[in-house]
């Protein structure tokens, strides 16, 4: 009998031929080791994303939820109290804004591709990391260099950590547990910094906004800011490594993408569409829904597979193939609806400009191991580490 | 499904049957039109999915929220009595057949 398994180590590694067979057979599946139900199918996902009224997010967005988190962040609020704690942040994350930081996040980029040179083989981890937490302190505000609270791969392991789940307990374990309360007493000194010397950065003003002349509970500032570190953290280096693994193991799109850098973005849109980081996410029914036949009933569980969404064939042609070529307009690599990310441009900007950094230092790579050791989580999928060999550049 | 035509910047009508419920930003987005961006997802906050809708229509739609008479201050293009966000229009009845306009830039 079929079943699927959100917290199995063979979803984590290849999710895909389950994705496919919920797809084509199993639209609207109930899985009891999740105890969720399951929506597979691009324009299903859509809808759901898109009607936050039946398919709320205020009991939790991951799918496997932190405690105290529901509630108090933009990603497990509804409107309209989501639309205005998303009027205040989005602003700064908007591509028109982000201009400034081109500059800084190539600086950043160039110096991480730097410390790979002369090396015949790395963990691609060493470089996504160093940059992300970086370009993640830059654009929130966070304190670095002189006035560094804590150590970068420090910030990096935790928001890795905070993100799993147990495959044997289908939960948090409590190493995940400690790492989310780190984050948080991270997250609650940056905002006591910033509010006794307010500047002109993202938590600064997030930390002393108002929604209609009220300050901001405190929960909200805390659990926002935690989450801003995570999902910004977690989710870049995440992406980053899969889009790594993909041109590591495509040697004719790498080589297209290293020769005209200009192809970068059609390359990343189609990487956040074949294999996205962010794979499944979760939304609690308000009232009763019948689809496909079966009926899911109110306070249940649903989860929007958008990394099958996005190999949907209904959706995209030959979904299962990677085409560089294919520029998939309205994808799931960045979620759907609503909820949709919102560093969607920041996350562009920082992966083309790392790729074109990157690759002039190490212009031409393999992958080590066939086999690779993937993060247990069942919200998000990236190899825990990717070891890459450096080859002669072609033509050398 | 409610049809709805885009004419994209270039001029182009693209016809597109929307799912009801469906926001015309979002059906814009998953049929590959071009001239919407939608940064914010479809949550009012971001104004690149600025749109000019049909001026005989505009008494069929459901008028916009204050908060999206804001945003619309936002809007790259050029602002007109006709501007909406089509992340804020969802497909159904009163729309059938509207025709909306995208403007030039959206960023």
């Amino acid at each position: 009998m079929f079943s699927f398994d959100p917290y199995s180590p063979s979803v984590d590694a290849d999710p895909f031929p389950y994705y496919q067979r919920l797809r084509d057979e199993h639209p609207c599946f109930w899985s009891p080791e999740a105890q969720m139900w399951i929506l597979s199918r691009y324009a299903d996902i859509v809808s759901a994303g898109q009607d936050w009224q039946t398919y709320s997010s205020a009991s939790g967005n991951l799918m496997t939820e932190l405690p105290n988190r529901a509630g108090a962040t933009l990603g497990t609020t509804d409107p309209p109290r989501h639309d205005r704690l998303r009027g205040l942040i989005q602003h700064a994350f908007m591509k028109r804004n982000l201009e400034s930081l081109g500059e800084p996040i190539r600086d950043i980029a160039r110096a991480a591709a730097q410390d790979l040179r002369g090396q015949a083989d790395f963990d691609f981890k060493d470089f996504s990391s160093k940059f992300t937490v970086r370009v993640l302190m830059a654009a929130l505000g966070l304190p670095s260099g002189e006035e560094a609270i804590v150590d970068e791969a420090t910030v990096r392991d935790k928001a890795v950590l905070m993100v799993q789940s147990d495959p044997r307990t289908r939960g948090k374990g409590p190493e995940h547990l400690e790492a989310f309360n780190w984050m948080q007493e991270y997250a609650a000194k940056v905002i006591a910094m910033r509010r006794a010397a307010p500047r002109n950065d993202l938590i600064s003003n997030f930390a002393m906004a108002e929604i209609d002349g009220d300050r901001l509970d405190e929960r909200e500032v805390l659990l926002t800011t935690t989450t801003l570190i995570m999902a910004g953290v977690e989710s870049l280096g995440g992406f980053m490594m899969m889009f790594a693994y993909n041109l590591a193991s495509l040697p004719e799109v790498q080589a297209l993408c290293v020769a005209n850098p200009a192809l970068l973005p059609d390359a990343i849109e189609e990487s956040l569409r074949f294999n996205t980081s962010a794979q499944r996410f979760r939304r609690r029914l308000m009232k009763d829904v019948t689809l496909h036949g079966q009926t899911m009933k109110a306070g249940d569980f649903v989860c929007l597979a958008y990394g099958s969404g996005n190999r949907d064939e209904r959706q995209y042609p030959d979904a299962g193939r990677y085409d560089i070529t294919r520029k998939p307009r309205g994808h799931l690599g960045f979620g759907g609806g609503v909820h949709a990310c919102l560093g969607t441009a920041i996350a562009r900007l920082s992966v083309k400009i790392a790729f074109e950094e990157f690759h002039k230092v190490v212009p031409r790579y393999t992958r080590v191991a066939d086999q690779l050791a993937w993060m247990p989580s069942s919200t998000f999928r990236s190899p825990l580490r990717l070891d890459l060999a450096v080859q002669a550049a072609a033509g050398q | 499904m409610t049809q709805i035509t885009y004419i994209e910047p270039d001029g182009k009508a693209v016809t597109v049957n929307v799912t009801e419920g469906w926001s015309l930003m979002q059906a814009a987005t998953a049929n590959g039109v071009e001239g919407i961006l939608g940064e914010c997802g479809g949550s009012g906050a971001c104004a690149t999915c600025h749109c000019y809708v049909d001026e005989a229509r505009l008494a069929d739609l459901p008028p916009p929220s204050q908060g999206e008479l804001d945003m619309l201050e936002n809007a790259a293009a050029e602002r007109r009595p006709n501007s909406r966000l089509s992340c804020q229009l969802k497909a159904g009845p009163a729309l059938e057949g509207l025709t909306v306009t995208l403007p030039e830039t959206q960023e």
